[in-house]
């Protein structure tokens, strides 16, 4: 039995596990990022582990799972490489054009994002094809060779192919591949019936390109890491993780790197969906709150989920990733007045620079400073006292903004947090009611720097009872690695009637993608037993545009009845997510989707505490705590986090620390340790 | 709510109402069938407190619709005695002259929401339906049926009757009832939610809440136009399109006197036998989106913007038309108004306002019947052009501007539906204004029809006359269509095409800002080598720069 080991690299922290197979137990160790090259941080933290560990060596790691941002800071700071495109004649300028809006009505200092290839690198060829799949101009392969040879002499790296209808015919983007071989070999070549095999030509082209453009660079990231991981002796394959949540090997990311773009924010998810589900709580929304912003998103019936796509930086991105939502509230942000007197907090955030104003740098209050001046967050201190602040810088900063308002410090303080808690809670809304879904349904389980100690508030703001505070809840993206699967995704578009009595034309697509799936399990080395499939239908109404995920529930043949269950399943989707349904309406299908899943054999986290636990044992202070009911200080225990042990029972109001994060109870809140020493809070209920 | 400068409060609950709208927006355009709607966005969703003004407005909605959902409430109240509106009533309305969008497609939906068994707000839905096509534009009653605010849902009853009514004016009746299920359901959604919210707050708190965000609003309104100079500020510009022979002048004269603004636009000519007339509704809508890019793009939409705003128009002209002025292309109208008002505000607010736009919403509209998929079709685009140079950098290329901000209709999907095909969509070189900033570039979009009988109807702007540049900077390109050879020519805005012919819609590039000595070298560079720019006006912009360098 060995070690897994899970290294999540973040902005400014770079988070790693240790599960010990053998002794059962789980280390945990922080370390600061480094930007400039990333892999410094992740081989430094990783030795400090194996330390931490007891003297491990790395030959022990049997498990090697790595989250980055490699590629989102790619595509944030525009460093990939000089890329090349060529579209269908005509259509060059689409990458610029886009949909056509602007990006913000009301502001005519906005500006659209950067094209990631310049006009003079988009080139057209003859070639097109119909809406039907036929081939109405052949691709005119001498000026394919002419401008290949071009774009190799103006110094491109990589080359982007986007062709109208693609998805249903890839043979002229297949014979440009072919030319670029020939002519170019060391290019970096992008296919859209590669990357992205589904309709609607702007988006396809912007995800083609964006994988064009991170590819090489997250290529040489990847396997430079590789390579000096093995050189200290790992002898396992080091996997990353997908938008989609899941992992692949380093090798397999290289190919389609686009789909790590937006992987960021995915394990946390994963983790914590895990974790919840083994202790019972299966439908939970998971507030992941941080420095500058604030992810979260829904879990059901333990599966996280999952969308086609979103925007970075004003670029569609379609790959498969987990439903999160991002709002600009975190720890960080900026508390201002604006020109109507009213009280703002954020998008601005102090960041790590200056930071907050108790870090005795910046002046301008933000989220953290409010926390500090109610004593929520420990008003001398920060991270388990590795980290002095000062409270009177604090105070000083919110005076600014009070003496505006006519409110004291305090006041001004619960004004921030009720602002910033409106601002998480309309984050909420968007991944709970606008789809359909009630929080209140839901257990809020906070996780990040941050999340625990807004979670009692934010609760309360939406009508949500019960609260799951993991028990890592600062290092959840590096547990969650050491939990997820081995996973890709398989899709093509292909507009169906769907006809329940003639289901051979679905079975055959879906078939066809279960191959793909299989020779990837073949590929991966996946063992029988653990090989999953997945398969959904996105399906519409016949002349709308926007699909909804019909999941299937077995793997068999699908016969007539099986497809009428789909087709009810479909109807009452609707129903839940627009408030009314038309059976009897034509439906049709669009995109067919297979996501082949290889369990790994995940950490065990499933081993219960006995119940031994008393709140007593982990009291180790108290501490004047601001409330608004009754306004004023109010002494209140301080809990170790360390110490609370299965079974422990806690009443609000009390603060919970650890090491990098504090749990705040407020009045009414009930909190028990449970067997897997998860805080079980259920919310007073009253509003504070 | 004990104190009703509770600001913290008033943050909380706009939080929630932006939810709302926001939900209602994406309802409708995810559950829409036509793809005006559920591509294109046209549409928008509204929150009104129980007297009708505006307490909450989709951000991503067109601020035309936001103005044409104005005088919505106050219509409906005024046909409708106060025991005949009660809880479950869906109104249906489209008439600009009775109470409705300020153009006949714009369908209007709103339900009014008692909490308590009293009535305390309104949700409404707006959508451009595009149906109506090929009726001409002479007058309002050739553009499509005309609805005045009635009960389209009575007591929670449908009423099939007017229903039936209705669809039987529409050329493709099918997604129109598809497109009413939307926003029906949409509101739904917004009466649901605004109910969860009312049970949280109590009702008084919300009617509270609903008056100080206007006062708010109001307050920062007030704040930005007391920081403009005082003045009198006049400007006039020329206005052209297809339906017209010749141009129009229309003039505007802005006064800032203190924390108060008037816009005034007396003088212009009398409303004309075509489709760009606006009603007061669409000519307010223009000034107060105006006004909020001047101001703050953060400013929260409500009618308490309204408040320090007065708007001077002549009854009976085109910016003020009266019944039975036809209106359909009235969004090319208010473009230019947006225009005016930033030339006349330039010399006050030379840092906030663009160079002049492309002057135009253009729209491109093709129907017939569609042989292949034996359905009739009406299919609607309007097409960006150039955005006018700001004073620190050059202009967006090819956008929607202004007024509207739909999305075009990608081409996959649009062959899949329509007998149509697209050949190319693309910038068009040398089109944006020179300047120290360069003004944005026009788009060319060349659409092949592939049956016979296409009836193609164009409605633009600025193929007389250029968007002007400011402080030295040059005009952009003019708009044009051109007809591929042999293909009946485009006259009054319309034509009809044959299978084979395709028409090449070129809209306006935009001004530029600046003296083009000015500019930086290596920016001309990179749009010669981009080509943005001719070798030839990349030589007259080095040629300008020698001459006015010093010796």
């Amino acid at each position: 039995m060995g070690l897994r080991v899970g290294v999540d690299t973040g902005g400014t922290f770079t988070d790693l596990c240790a599960w010990d197979e053998e002794a059962g137990t789980l280390h945990v160790h922080k370390i600061s990022s480094t930007p400039d090259d990333p892999s410094r941080a992740i081989l430094d933290g990783v030795e400090q582990l194996l330390h931490k560990a007891g003297g491990r060596l790395i030959s022990d790691v049997t498990y090697f799972a790595h989250g980055t941002t490699v590629g989102t800071n790619t595509l944030l700071t525009g460093t990939g490489v000089p890329t090349g495109l060529i579209t269908t004649l005509g259509f060059r300028d689409l990458l610029e054009l886009g949909r056509g809006r602007r990006p913000d009505m009301y502001d005519p200092q906005a500006d659209k994002a950067t094209p990631l290839v310049p006009r003079s690198l988009r080139r057209e060829v003859h070639e097109r094809v119909r809406f039907d799949g036929s081939v109405a101009v052949q691709l005119d392969v001498d000026e394919v060779r002419r401008t290949v040879r071009e774009l190799k002499d103006a110094g491109v790296r990589a080359i982007a192919v986007c062709f109208l209808y693609s998805y249903l015919r890839p043979d002229h983007e297949q014979e440009v591949a072919q030319i670029i071989t020939e002519e170019f070999p060391e290019a970096y070549v992008s296919l859209s019936s590669v990357v992205l095999p589904e309709f609607r030509e702007y988006e396809r082209l912007s995800t083609v390109v964006t994988n064009a453009f991170v590819g090489p660079v997250v290529d040489r990231y990847l396997s430079r890491l590789r390579d000096q991981l093995a050189s200290r002796g790992l002898l396992v394959v080091p996997r990353v993780t997908q938008s989609n949540g899941g992992v692949i090997p380093f090798s397999m990311a290289e190919r389609i790197p686009v789909r790590l773009v937006l992987s960021g924010p995915s394990t946390g998810v994963v983790g914590a969906a895990e974790i919840c589900l083994l202790a019972g709580h299966p439908e939970i929304i998971t507030f992941d709150m941080g420095g500058t912003s604030s992810d979260v998103s829904l879990v059901r019936h333990g599966e996280p989920q999952v969308t086609a796509g979103m925007e970075l930086d004003g670029r569609p991105i379609r790959a498969p990733m987990l439903d999160i939502h991002t709002v600009g509230a975190g720890g960080g942000s900026i508390a201002w007045i604006d020109s109507g007197e009213h009280l703002r907090v954020g998008p601005q955030s102090a960041g790590a620079n200056p930071g907050p104003a108790c870090y005795g740098v910046g002046l301008e209050p933000s989220v953290t400073d409010a926390n500090v001046a109610l004593h929520l967050l420990n008003p001398e201190y920060l991270l388990n006292g590795e980290m002095p602040i000062s409270e009177e810088a604090s105070k000083k900063a919110l005076g600014t903004i009070g003496d505006r308002l006519g409110l004291d410090v305090q006041q001004t303080a619960l004004g921030i947090l009720r602002v910033v808690t409106a601002n998480m809670a309309r984050a909420i809304r968007v991944v709970s009611v606008q789809r359909g879904y009630d929080p209140r349904d839901y257990a809020l389980v906070p996780f990040g720097g941050a999340g625990p100690l807004h979670a009692s508030r934010l609760a309360r703001e939406l009508g949500m009872t019960r609260i799951v505070v993991p028990q890592t809840p600062g290092a959840q993206s590096a547990l969650g690695l050491l939990m997820t699967d081995v996973r890709t995704d398989f899709m093509r578009t292909q507009i169906t009637a769907f006809d329940p009595s003639d289901p051979a034309p679905i079975n055959a697509v879906l078939q066809a993608l279960s191959g793909e799936a299989d020779a990837w399990f073949d590929a991966e080395g996946s063992a029988p037993e653990d090989r999953h499939q997945v398969r959904r239908l996105e399906m519409r109404y016949r002349g709308q545009n926007f699909e909804l995920p019909i999941d299937l529930d077995s793997a068999q043949q699908l016969d007539a009845a099986a497809l009428e269950e789909v087709l009810d399943h479909f109807h009452a989707a609707h129903e839940r997510v627009y408030g009314y349904a038309s059976p009897g309406d034509p439906v049709e299908i669009v995109t067919y989707r297979v996501q082949a899943v290889g369990r790994a054999d995940r950490v065990d986290v499933s081993r219960k505490d006995p119940e031994i636990g008393s709140a007593d044992e982990a009291l180790v202070a108290h501490r004047d705590i601001y409330l608004s009911e009754p306004r004023g200080f109010v002494r209140c225990p301080v809990y170790d986090r360390a110490l609370l042990r299965h079974g422990a029972e806690l009443a609000g109001p009390a603060v919970i620390e650890q090491m990098d994060t504090t749990t705040v109870l407020l009045p009414g809140d009930n909190c028990r340790v449970d067997a897997h020493r998860n805080l079980v809070i259920d919310v007073g209920g009253t509003d504070e | 709510m004990s104190d009703t400068r509770d600001t913290i409060l008033i943050e909380v609950v706009s939080s929630a109402l932006a939810s709302i709208v926001e939900e209602m927006s994406e309802t409708l355009v995810k559950a829409a069938f036509s793809p005006n709607i559920k591509e294109r966005r046209d549409c928008t969703a509204s929150l009104f407190d129980a007297e009708g003004q505006a307490i909450a407005q989709d951000e991503g909605g067109s601020p035309l619709h936001l103005g044409s959902l104005m005088g919505i409430v106050k219509a409906i109240r005024e046909r409708h005695a106060e025991d005949a509106i009660s809880e479950g009533d869906v109104f249906i309305g489209n008439d600009p002259y009775t109470g409705g969008g300020s153009h006949l497609p714009d369908i209007v939906l709103a339900s009014p929401i008692y909490v308590d068994g009293q009535l305390t707000a309104w949700a409404a839905t707006l959508a451009h339906h595009a149906d109506f096509g090929d009726r001409g534009h002479a007058h309002i009653y050739q553009e499509a049926i005309r609805i005045p605010p009635v009960h389209l849902v009575r007591r929670g009853v449908l009423q099939e009757e007017l229903l039936q009514l209705i669809l039987l004016n529409c050329q493709i009746p099918t997604e129109r009832l598809a497109d009413l299920n939307a926003q029906q359901a949409a509101i739904r959604t917004a009466v649901d939610r605004y109910l969860e919210i009312c049970a949280r707050y109590g009702r008084a708190t919300m009617r509270d809440v609903g008056r100080e965000l206007l006062d708010y609003t109001e307050r920062r309104t007030r704040a930005a136009i007391a920081a403009f100079p005082d003045g009198r500020y006049e400007f006039t510009d020329r206005f052209d399109c297809p339906e017209l022979e010749g141009e129009l002048e229309l003039p505007i004269t802005v006064t800032v006197a203190g924390d108060e603004i008037t816009f005034d636009f007396t003088g212009a000519p009398p409303q004309v036998r075509a489709s760009v007339n606006v009603v007061w509704t669409g000519l307010f809508a223009a000034c107060y989106y105006t006004l909020k890019t001047l101001i703050d793009p953060d400013i929260p939409p409500n009618a308490g913007l309204y408040r320090p705003v007065t708007i001077v128009a002549p009854q009976g002209s085109i910016l003020n038309c009266e019944e039975p002025a036809a209106v359909n292309g009235r969004s090319e109208t208010c473009q230019r108004v947006v225009d005016l008002i930033q030339g006349a505000l330039a010399s006050a607010l030379p840092k906030r306002v663009t160079a002049a736009a492309n002057g135009a919403n253009t729209g491109v509209h093709f129907s017939g019947w569609d042989p292949f998929r034996k359905r009739n079709f009406v299919y609607l685009e309007t097409i960006g052009g150039g955005s006018g140079a700001r004073y620190n950098k050059d202009g967006l290329d090819g956008v929607q501007v202004h007024m509207t901000n739909t999305s075009n209709l990608p081409v996959e999907s649009l062959e899949s539906e329509y007998p149509l095909t697209v050949e190319s969509y693309e910038l068009i070189g040398d089109s944006g204004g020179l300047g120290q900033h360069r003004g944005g570039l026009g788009i060319r979009r060349t659409v092949r029809a592939e049956t016979n009988d296409v009836h193609f109807w164009l409605d633009t702007s600025r193929q007389f006359s250029k968007p002007w540049g400011l402080f030295g900077g040059g005009p952009g390109d003019s708009a044009r269509c051109a007809l591929s050879e042999g293909a009946q020519p485009v006259v009054r805005g319309y034509t009809v095409l044959r299978s084979g012919d395709s028409a090449s819609i070129e809209t306006a590039g935009a001004g530029g800002y600046g003296d083009p000595a000015l500019r930086d070298p290596a920016l001309v560079e990179q749009d010669l080598a981009a080509g943005k720019i001719s070798a030839a006006t990349a030589a007259a912009y080095r040629n300008a720069g020698r001459i006015s360098a010093p010796e």
